[in-house]
C-alpha cells in the first residue's frame, strides 16, 4: 500500500504539509478524559489569533492600502468572470501568500519561541501610516 | 514514568513499532501497549515535551504509518498517560466503543482541504461588486490616501466585504466536495480561509476527491487557492467513548 505516500514524502524539506495540518493535530484527533495533555501554552491561540488578525486595526489600514493601489481602470466595463479569470491572474499569482502567511507565521513564531526553527517567517512590515510605504509583506 | 499516546489499533494488524520515530529529542522508542484485542501506540513520554515543530511531525508521522498498516485513532497531539497500565486499562474499558470506530473507519482516509481567497483578487472582487466601495476608494485615492481615521473605517467596510465573500464562497467549495465524502466535518477558519473542510473518504475514491478539487481549482481561476492534504489520519472523525461513533 503507498497510499499514505504523499503525507509522509513531506516529512523532509518543506514543512508546508505540517503547517497545513496543525489544526487537525492540535485540535482535532481524539481526546480521552482520563489522559493528561502536555502544556500548549502559546499554540493554542492558533485558531483563535487568525480571526483576531483578520479583525484588527492593521488589517484595516493594509486593506485601505491595498484597494488604493489596485488599477481598477476599466472595472466598469469589465464583467466580473472577465476580471478574474483574466487581468487579475498574473499579479495576483505571486500575491497568492497574503490570507494564508498569516497563519503560517504565526505558527512559525511559536515554532520559533521554542528555539526550534530554522525557518525564518516572512518578515511582515505593518506600519502603514505613511502612504507610500508597502503596508504588507514583500 | 508517563506514556505518550500517539493512536489506537488493532493488535493484530500493528505494525513493527521499531520502524517508527517517537517525539522527543533523541525520538522516544515507539512500542505498542495491548489491551485486550486492541493496541496504543505509545512512547516514555519525554521531560517537558512541547508542541514543537519536530514533536508535532512526529506524531502525524507515527499516525500515518500506523495508517498504512490499517484503521487508526489518532489521539489529538500531546495525550500523556500515566504509566502504559492505564493506556492499557483504558483501551479494555472502552474496548467497546474504540473496535465500532475503528470497523467504521477501516478503509478511510481524511482529506483536508483548505480554499483561501487570493487577497488581491478578492479586493478587487469585492471592490466590482460594490458601487459604494469603489466610490470611497476612488474619494481616499483622491485625497491622497486620506486620514488615518478614516483609511481605518474604510479598510474595515472592505474586511467586512471580504468576510462576507469568503461566507458566500465557502458553501460553493463545501458542497462539491461532499458528494464525494461519507461524511464531512467543517474546521475553524484557520489562517484566514475561507474554507477549511474536512472529508471522510473510501481509499477506494480518493483520486475521484483529487480529480474533483483540481477541478474546482480550475473553475475558481485566481480568485482562490485551493489546498489539499491528504490521506491523513481520520483526526476530524474520532469521537470520545461516551459519544456516538459517528
Amino acid at each position: 500500500m503507498t497510499v499514505m505516500q504523499q503525507s509522509a514524502s513531506r516529512r523532509g524539506g518543506g514543512s508546508t504539509g505540517l503547517y497545513d495540518v496543525l489544526d487537525l493535530i492540535l485540535d482535532k484527533g481524539l481526546v480521552i478524559d482520563v489522559f493528561a495533555r502536555v502544556s500548549l501554552v502559546g499554540i493554542e491561540l492558533l485558531t483563535v489569533d487568525v480571526r483576531v488578525v483578520v479583525a484588527s486595526v492593521d488589517t484595516y489600514l493594509r486593506f485601505a492600502s491595498a484597494c488604493n493601489r489596485l488599477d481598477l481602470s476599466g472595472s466598469d466595463s469589465v464583467g466580473l468572470p472577465d476580471l478574474v479569470g483574466g487581468t487579475v491572474e498574473r499579479g495576483a499569482r505571486g500575491k497568492s501568500k497574503g490570507m494564508i502567511s498569516g497563519a503560517a507565521e504565526a505558527i512559525s513564531d511559536t515554532f520559533r519561541r521554542d528555539g526550534d526553527d530554522e525557518k525564518q517567517p516572512a518578515r511582515r512590515r505593518r506600519s502603514s501610516s505613511s502612504k507610500d510605504k508597502e503596508s504588507d509583506a514583500e | 514514568m508517563s506514556t505518550y499516546v500517539y493512536g489506537i489499533v488493532r493488535a493484530d494488524g500493528a505494525p513493527d513499532p521499531a520502524t517508527l520515530t517517537g517525539v522527543g529529542e533523541p525520538p522516544a522508542e515507539v512500542r505498542l501497549v495491548r489491551g485486550g484485542d486492541l493496541a496504543a501506540a505509545v512512547s516514555t513520554a519525554p521531560e517537558g515535551l512541547r508542541p514543537k515543530r519536530r514533536d508535532l511531525g512526529a506524531h502525524q508521522e507515527v499516525l500515518v504509518e500506523l495508517a498504512r498498516h490499517g484503521a487508526v485513532l489518532p489521539m489529538r497531539f500531546g495525550a500523556v498517560a500515566e504509566d502504559d497500565s492505564e493506556v492499557a486499562a483504558e483501551l479494555e474499558r472502552s474496548a467497546g466503543h474504540y473496535a465500532g470506530l475503528l470497523d467504521r473507519l477501516a478503509d478511510r482516509v481524511e482529506v483536508n482541504v483548505k480554499a483561501a481567497h487570493v487577497e488581491e483578487a478578492a479586493l478587487r472582487t469585492v471592490l466590482a461588486e460594490d458601487e459604494e466601495l469603489r466610490a470611497a476608494n476612488e474619494e481616499l485615492r483622491a485625497a491622497g490616501g486620506g486620514s488615518t481615521a478614516e483609511r481605518m473605517a474604510f479598510g474595515e467596510r472592505v474586511s467586512d466585504a471580504l468576510a462576507e465573500r469568503r461566507e458566500r464562497d465557502a458553501e460553493t467549495v463545501v458542497r462539491p466536495l461532499s458528494e464525494h465524502a461519507e461524511s464531512v466535518v467543517l474546521g475553524p477558519p484557520v489562517g484566514g480561509c475561507l474554507a477549511n473542510v474536512s472529508l471522510l473518504v473510501h481509499r477506494d475514491r480518493l483520486d475521484e476527491v483529487h480529480r474533483a478539487v483540481a477541478a474546482l481549482q480550475q473553475e475558481k481561476g485566481g480568485l482562490m487557492e485551493i489546498r489539499l492534504n491528504g490521506p491523513l489520519p481520520p483526526y476530524s472523525f474520532v469521537t470520545p467513548p461516551g459519544q456516538a461513533v459517528g
